[in-house]
C-alpha cells in the first residue's frame, strides 16, 4: 500500500518534471527570456561562490587523501595520477551536486513554495500566465545557461586545490613530477563525461526542487518541510546518477595511459 | 573604494557573527547537557528514532553508490591495469574507513535529518511556540537542542558502522565483477586496517554529528521572516552544514595522518 502510494507520487512527479522539460525544449520559455536571464544572474551572483567553495574544499581533501594514499602503497610520486582520477571523475561532480542541491535547490523550493502558499502562483494563472513556464522552465533554462561555465570553473578550482594540498602544503612531490602524471591521467573525453554527469545531476536537482516547491501545502511550516524533503530526494538522485554515470563512462575502461 | 570594501566586508562580518553565535550555542548546549536535571531522555529517543527512520535508506544507497563508483570502479580499473587487483583491499581501508564512511554519513545526516530538524524548529519558532516555552519557564536549549545534539552524535557513529559495512560490500562487488578472488581482498583489508584508523573514524563521526546538530538547530531557532522564513532557514542550514563538514574533514583527517605516521606505511 505504501509502495503503491510512493510509486504513484513518483509518477506524478515524473510527469510534472517532463512538462517542465518539454516547455524548455519546445521553446515556450523563450517568451520569458528576461526572467530566464535574471534567474541565471541570481545563480551566478548568489550561489556560484558557495558551490565553488565546496568543490575547493573537496579538492583539497582529494589532494590530501591522494598524497597519503600514494605514500601508503609506496609510490609517493604517483599522487598526481590519483588526484587526476579523483578530482575530475568523482569528487567534482559529487561536490557540485551536493552544493547545487543545498544552495540552489533548497532555495528554489523555499522561493516557489512561499509563492504557492501566498497564492501568488494562482494569481499568475488568473492573469493568464503559464506558471510552469514562468516559474519552472525559466529556472531550468537559466541553470542550463550557467552550468557549463560553472562546471569549467569548478574543475579548474578543484585542480588548483589539489595542487595546493599535494605540492605546496605537503611538499611530497615536485611541481613538475606532480603535473606530468596529473595531465597524463586525464583526457578530453573524461572532461566531457564528467560534464555530462554534472549536467544530468543539476538538471535532476532543479526539476525535483521545482516540483517540491510547486506542490507545497500547509502554510509556512509546509515550506520548511518540503525544503527538507527535497534534500532527501536529491541525495538519493545524486548518488544514483553518480554511480550509473561512472559505470557507463568508465566501467571496465580506465582511460589511463598505462597497461595494455 | 570604500563602498567596494564595505560590500565585501558585510557578508564576511555576517558569516563570522553567525559562526560565533553557533559556537555560543554549542557551549550552552554542552553545559546544559551535563547539568541536572536530565529530563531530556524521551525527546532524545524520539529524535534518534526519527533521524534513523529518515536516514537509513539514503545512507545505505549513498554508501553503496559512493564506494562502488569512485572507490570501486576507478580504483579497481586502475589496479587491473597494473595487475594488482588484490591490493584493492588495502586501498579500501584508506578510502572507505578513513574518508568515505564518515563523510557519507555526515552528508546524508545533514541533508536528511538536519534539514528536517531545522524545518521542525523553524516552524515552532515562527509559530511562537519557542516563546511560549520560555514563558512557561522551559529552556528551549535544554529541552529541544540538547536531545537533538546528543541524538545526532549517537546516530552518526552508528551510521558510520553501517556505511563501512555497505562500503566494504561495494568493494566486494567490484572485486567479484572484475573476476578476482574475495579472499585476498579481505586479507589485505584486515592487514591494512589499524585500531587508530577505526578510532579516528568514530571520533570524526561524532564531531560531524555535533557540528551538524548545532548548525541545523541554530538556523531553526533563528528562523524569521514569515512564509519564506523556514524554507530560507533550511537552505542556509544545509549550505553551512556542508561547508562545515568539508572544513572539519580537511582539518581532522590531516591532523590524524600527520600525527600517526603508522597509518602511512604499506602492509
Amino acid at each position: 500500500m505504501n509502495v503503491v502510494a510512493s510509486l504513484r507520487s513518483f509518477g506524478i512527479a515524473s510527469l510534472f518534471c517532463w512538462r517542465v522539460l518539454l516547455k524548455v525544449l519546445n521553446g515556450r520559455v523563450l517568451k520569458f527570456i528576461g526572467e530566464t536571464v535574471r534567474q541565471a544572474g541570481i545563480l551566478i551572483t548568489g550561489s556560484a561562490i558557495i558551490v565553488l567553495g565546496l568543490v575547493f574544499i573537496f579538492g583539497l581533501q582529494c589532494g590530501i587523501e591522494g598524497a597519503y594514499g600514494a605514500k601508503s602503497v609506496g609510490a609517493t610520486s604517483a599522487a598526481g595520477a590519483i588526484t587526476a582520477l579523483c578530482d575530475l571523475r568523482e569528487i567534482i561532480p559529487y561536490a557540485f551536486g551536493y552544493m547545487m542541491a543545498a544552495k540552489v535547490g533548497t532555495g528554489f523550493v523555499a522561493e516557489i513554495g512561499s509563492m504557492r502558499i501566498s497564492d501568488e502562483i494562482d494569481a499568475l494563472e488568473v492573469m493568464g500566465l503559464d506558471s510552469i513556464v514562468y516559474l519552472g522552465a525559466t529556472r531550468l533554462l537559466g541553470t542550463w545557461l550557467v552550468l557549463p561555465f560553472l562546471y569549467m570553473a569548478a574543475v579548474g578550482l578543484g585542480y588548483i586545490a589539489s595542487y595546493l594540498a599535494v605540492v605546496v602544503q605537503l611538499g611530497q612531490v615536485s611541481p613538475g613530477g606532480y603535473l606530468q602524471l596529473f595531465w597524463e591521467f586525464q583526457n578530453p573525453p573524461d572532461f566531457l563525461f564528467a560534464g555530462i554527469k554534472v549536467m544530468v545531476t543539476a538538471t535532476f536537482i532543479v526539476l525535483v526542487c521545482i516540483y517540491y516547491g510547486y506542490h507545497v501545502t500547509g502554510g509556512p511550516v509546509g515550506v520548511g518541510r518540503a525544503t527538507a524533503q527535497s534534500m532527501v530526494a536529491n541525495i538519493l538522485g545524486i548518488h544514483l546518477i553518480g554511480m550509473v554515470g561512472t559505470q557507463i563512462f568508465w566501467g571496465g575502461n580506465a582511460h589511463a595511459p598505462i597497461g595494455g | 573604494m570604500d563602498a567596494v570594501l564595505r560590500l565585501a566586508y558585510e557578508p564576511v562580518r555576517g558569516f563570522i557573527e553567525t559562526v560565533g553565535a553557533m559556537v555560543l550555542l554549542a557551549r550552552r548546549t554542552m553545559f546544559a547537557s551535563v547539568t541536572p536535571p536530565f529530563n531530556y531522555g524521551p525527546e532524545l529517543v524520539d529524535q534518534f528514532l526519527f533521524a534513523l527512520r529518515l536516514g537509513w535508506f539514503p545512507m545505505i544507497l549513498a554508501s553503496l553508490a559512493f564506494t562502488y563508483g569512485p572507490a570501486g570502479i576507478e580504483v579497481g580499473d586502475f589496479l587491473k591495469l597494473v595487475g594488482a587487483m588484490d591490493r584493492l583491499g588495502s586501498l579500501f581501508v584508506i578510502i572507505v574507513m578513513r574518508e568515505l564512511a564518515p563523510l557519507i554519513c555526515a552528508i546524508v545526516i545533514a541533508g536528511v535529518a538536519g534539514t528536517a530538524m531545522t524545518a521542525d524548529l523553524g516552524a515552532r519558532k515562527i509559530r511562537e511556540e519557542l516563546d511560549a516555552l520560555m514563558v512557561l519557564g522551559v529552556d528551549p536549549v535544554k529541552s529541544l537542542v540538547v536531545p537533538r545534539f546528543l541524538s545526532l552524535m549517537l546516530l552518526t557513529p552508528l551510521f558510520t558502522i553501517y556505511a563501512l559495512l555497505f562500503g566494504t560490500l561495494g568493494g566486494v562487488l567490484v572485486t567479484v565483477s572484475n573476476g578476482a578472488q574475495v579472499g585476498p581482498f579481505f586479507s589485505d583489508f584486515f592487514a591494512q586496517a589499524t585500531t587508530v584508523e577505526f578510532q579516528a573514524m568514530f571520533v570524526k563521526a561524532v564531531i560531524y554529528g555535533g557540528v551538524i546538530a548545532i548548525v541545523c538547530c541554530y538556523m531553526g531557532l533563528t528562523a524569521s521572516g514569515g512564509a519564506e522564513g523556514v524554507g530560507r532557514a533550511v537552505n542556509r542550514a544545509v549550505v553551512l552544514a556542508f561547508l562545515a563538514i568539508g572544513s572539519v574533514d580537511y582539518v581532522f583527517t590531516q591532523t590524524v595522518l600527520a600525527t600517526h605516521p603508522a597509518l602511512n606505511t604499506p602492509r
